[in-house]
């Protein structure tokens, strides 16, 4: 790790491509100052990304490189267990953290937990774990930098290609190439390389393109939110632009709904997951995702009363700021967006209807 | 990024959600500023705490889930 790679990073404006866009220039540089071990995390722990997996698969020679240059403090490499990531890194020769398949597992505290000999559960952070971590039996955990696996890979082009290059790409605060992890109904689902300041449905295109008319677009997976088929058409790719909207494009996930699925009972599906995912620690998470959760299946299956609907609204409200590691804020976020995004069809499952009517068959099947 | 050492704000009472088991000594202090969701876990409405009442809930807690920012 050279001084002047952090000159570099700084020149280019690389941030995170995990999800919370920190600029990677201070973090490395107080890795540096710490002395702090390297975590690249390739894990794709966000619902509906693969590209940490894509970069491992495809740019491995260079993750490795970028990690080098980095990592003079030692290197891990984490995957979730029993995923081609993790073969394909062990395959390489290099040493793999194994990290079970859970929402929060791939969080950074959890990582260095996890690396440290602890669970893969997040921890309370009085600082960046950069600085070293207090493990919850009191143990001081030493200086760690988690950089996701597309963030490192960015750093080696980087360093071969320079800033001015990498600059070229994207935004002048957004800069730079970044992969986009597109699911759903679009007709060749998987990664785009693309960048910040394209549209959202520039990004659709570059999977293919939708595979029939969209009936919404999913935004940051859990953490991230909702844009109607209509904000969708002229919605710019960017931290920026999808601000008003309350979310940010996260780690670049992009989910595609079909017209013909019903929006609510697609967005009940997934937090009945995330009610699953708790780690266990935290009140508002045990019980208040799982409540919040319930109320939304009311909805979707089109059975929500009033009293239920004036609960769900305030158990929304109340959940932000109020678990580790913002979980229960990602995903009280979440579902505030599909309210706003698909409001018509609150309005029509309010009434006791679907306009989808297929997926009306399935939701009044499921709540029988 | 923070370093341990940037303490400059304003103290504020925070939860750590990870230790907090919602015994409610927090509540039943600081009545004005800290009520229990349906849960009994704490909602903290105001970092604007009485720095002596404040001082009493923490070494109160049975948790130990509830601190200082910075001390006061």
């Amino acid at each position: 790790m050279t001084p002047d790679l952090v000159d570099l990073l700084e020149d280019s404006g690389l941030t995170g491509r995990g999800g919370a866009g920190f600029g990677t220039a201070v973090k490395v540089r107080a890795a540096v100052s710490a002395g702090a071990t390297l975590i690249v995390n390739g894990c794709d722990g966000e619902y509906g990304a693969v590209k940490d997996g894509y970069v491992v698969a495809h740019h491995l020679d260079e993750l490795v490189h970028g990690a080098n240059l980095l990592g003079r403090n030692g290197i891990r490499y984490a995957a979730h267990r029993g995923s081609r990531t993790e073969s394909l890194l062990r395959a390489a020769g290099l040493d793999v953290l194994s990290v079970p398949q859970r929402y929060v597992s791939s969080e950074e505290s959890a990582l260095v937990s996890l690396a440290n000999g602890g669970l893969a559960r997040p921890m309370t952070k009085r600082v960046p774990v950069v600085f070293g971590s207090t493990a919850p039996d009191g143990r001081s955990l030493p200086p760690t930098v988690v950089l996701n696996a597309e963030t490192v890979w960015r750093v080696a082009q980087i360093a071969d290609r320079g800033p001015a290059w990498f600059r070229s790409f994207g935004t002048a605060d957004e800069p730079g190439p970044r992969l986009a992890s597109v699911s759903g109904a679009v007709l060749a689902p998987g990664v785009v390389e693309t960048a910040a300041g394209v549209g959202v449905g520039d990004v659709i295109s570059a999977a293919g393109g939708a595979a029939r008319s969209p009936g919404g677009v999913g935004l940051g997976g859990l953490s991230g939110g909702w844009l109607s088929p209509a904000e969708a058409d002229g919605a710019v790719w960017s931290r920026a632009a999808l601000a008003a909207y309350g979310f940010t494009p996260g780690p670049g996930t992009v989910h595609v709904l079909g017209e013909d699925e019903c929006p609510l009972q697609h967005v009940s599906t997934v937090l009945d997951q995330a009610a699953g995912e708790s780690a266990g620690q935290c009140g508002p998470c045990m019980f208040g995702v799982p409540a919040a959760a319930e109320d939304f299946a009311l909805l979707a299956a089109a059975r929500l009363d009033q009293g239920g609907w004036h609960r769900l609204r305030e158990r929304l409200g109340l959940l932000p700021g109020r678990g580790a590691r913002r979980f229960p804020d990602g995903v009280a976020g979440y579902a505030r967006s599909s309210l706003r995004a698909f409001a018509d069809e609150v309005d029509a499952h309010l009434a006791g209807g679907c306009s989808v009517t297929y997926a009306s068959r399935r939701a009044h099947a499921v709540a029988v | 990024m923070p370093s341990p050492s940037d303490t400059k704000a304003a103290p504020a009472l925070v939860v750590d959600r990870i230790a907090c088991t919602g015994h409610g000594i927090c509540a039943s202090l600081l009545t004005d500023e800290v009520t229990l969701d349906e849960w009994g876990y704490p909602v903290v409405h105001t970092s604007a705490v009485d720095p002596e009442l404040g001082d009493v809930a923490v070494r109160l807690c049975p948790a130990r889930a509830l601190a200082w920012t910075a001390r006061p």
